[in-house]
């Protein structure tokens, strides 16, 4: 009997952290034998097959995202737009939108460009980096301190704030304590971008606060509470996302010369390679919706308020959907991926995320074509969001 | 051909506009506006490839009148 999957049972025993390098195989267990079930340990509902999760997706009146309270995230309110539900939701959207548009993020893109051909440059003459920590983490970070306005001195604050959210365990071991480490950071979130409001509104720039300090929804500027509770967002949305999947990105290709070679060849096929990836990494493994009513899916009976898990990554492998889905292919003709989710709530950075992905793979190309996993070394990957935490390459220094 | 986008349907993905510049183009939040609602012969390979890629499906083309 399968390890993943119990059909009768109706149960995934889908241990993430050991399947976090590969979860492909997992996935495709899960679709096979379990596309509508209840994670072992907890319970909780999990929804896998691409037209069940399309369906979810597009059905926020059923399928809520108001769910603050169910996910400690240090958090005193709902993050704007990202926790909260069509119309309302709308309204912030058609705010935002157009400050994330593509032709908008394509301003950013020589800013970025110099970012990660700066960062190689400290690394180079090496013929060695950790990818993670010296490429992945801080060109996303860089990004959003040029959104925001902010300078590049602040690249620690945030990488820091945002560790304290995202995994606060790195530096407390102790689960409580952890969770205390948590709340204190989000505090100390919530009181940065409080502190860069008064800044703004005293002395205005061309930047995404100025305008969050300025904009208005129907009639009226943003409350104090709905600007931080934007930003919020912006740090545990914008900067891990990117980073994990750079790191699944290069982790692939470093593991897949022949396929690196196609895209070192014709730099053509980086924009079809960065979707590609996307759908088959899918970084972010799964987004979380909370049941506003009964729902029988399969035969699986849900009932209002449970905490049910839409399986993004394995949607993305599905065969009902995907020609040959366990194919990695660069040039695929159809690909309908949800690596960015898909409805109301499609992934607000989408645009931003793309253009850091494809940019940061030409420029990575462009000076290091030829590079591989430092013999004896494995990459280690996390969880949830699958982020290459330890990622050792090394490449050929011609000296 | 022609083409079509369900406007309520879409969300801003942005893969027409990336794929087929020529027919499709983005509104201030980002979603679709279809500049050729007649797709010319040269464009409709992208056309059909902006099509298999909208994870929304709301674009749709209409084949047969041209």
């Amino acid at each position: 009997m399968s390890k993943v999957v119990d059909p009768e049972k109706r149960e995934i025993n889908f241990v993430e952290a050991s399947a976090s390098a590969c979860p492909q195989a997992a996935y495709r267990e899960i679709l096979s034998g379990c596309p509508v079930g209840r994670f072992a340990l907890t319970g909780a509902p999990v929804i896998s097959r691409y037209e069940d999760v399309v369906w979810a997706l597009r059905h926020p009146e059923i399928f809520s995202s108001a769910m603050d309270l169910q996910i400690a995230l240090g958090t005193e309110r709902p993050m704007i737009p990202q926790q909260i539900d069509p119309p309302e939701q709308t309204k912030y959207r058609k705010l935002l939108d157009p400050r994330f548009s593509k032709k908008r993020m394509m301003e950013l893109e020589p800013a970025v460009r110099a970012d990660a051909n700066g960062l190689i440059d400290r690394f180079f003459d090496k013929g060695e980096c950790e990818f993670d920590r010296d490429f992945a983490i801080p060109l996303p970070c860089n990004a959003f301190l040029h959104l925001m306005g902010l300078p590049p001195e602040e690249l620690d604050t945030f990488l820091r704030m945002k560790d304290g959210i995202i995994r606060p365990h790195l530096t407390h071991e102790d689960m409580e304590a952890a969770q205390q480490y948590r709340i204190q950071t989000g505090k100390e979130i919530y009181a940065y971008f409080r502190d860069m409001i008064v800044l703004r509104r005293k002395e205005p720039k061309d930047d995404l606060m100025t305008y969050l300090v300025t904009c208005e929804l129907q009639g009226r500027k943003l409350s104090e509470n709905e600007i931080v509770d934007i930003c919020f967002l912006f740090i545990l949305a914008g900067l891990d996302t990117v980073t994990a999947t750079l790191g699944c990105n290069v982790a692939y290709l470093a593991a897949n010369p022949e396929q690196r070679r196609k895209l070192v060849a014709d730099r053509g096929q980086i924009e079809g390679a960065v979707e590609e990836l996307l759908r088959w990494e899918t970084p972010v493994t799964a987004v979380p919706r909370l049941l506003k009513q009964d729902v029988t899916l399969n035969g699986l009976e849900m009932k209002e308020g449970e905490l049910v898990t839409l399986l993004l990554g394995a949607s993305n492998v599905d065969d009902e959907e995907f020609e040959s889905a366990e194919d990695v292919d660069f040039a695929r003709e159809r690909n309908r991926h949800l690596a960015f989710g898909g409805g109301a709530h499609r992934c607000l950075g989408s645009h931003l995320a793309r253009m850091e992905l494809r940019v940061a793979m030409e420029v990575w190309h462009e000076r290091i074509p030829d590079y591989e996993v430092k013999p004896g070394e494995t990459p280690v990957y996390s969880p949830g969001i699958r982020e290459v935490q330890y990622l050792p390459l090394v490449w050929p220094t011609g000296s | 051909m022609r083409v079509r986008v369900d406007s309520a349907a879409c969300v801003g993905h942005g893969r027409c506009y990336e794929i087929a510049p020529e027919i499709f183009e983005d509104d201030e939040r980002g979603h679709c506006v279809i500049t050729r609602e007649k797709v010319p012969p040269a464009h409709q390979d992208a056309a059909r490839r902006a099509e298999a890629n909208c994870p929304e499906q709301a674009i749709q083309l209409l084949t047969g009148d041209d």
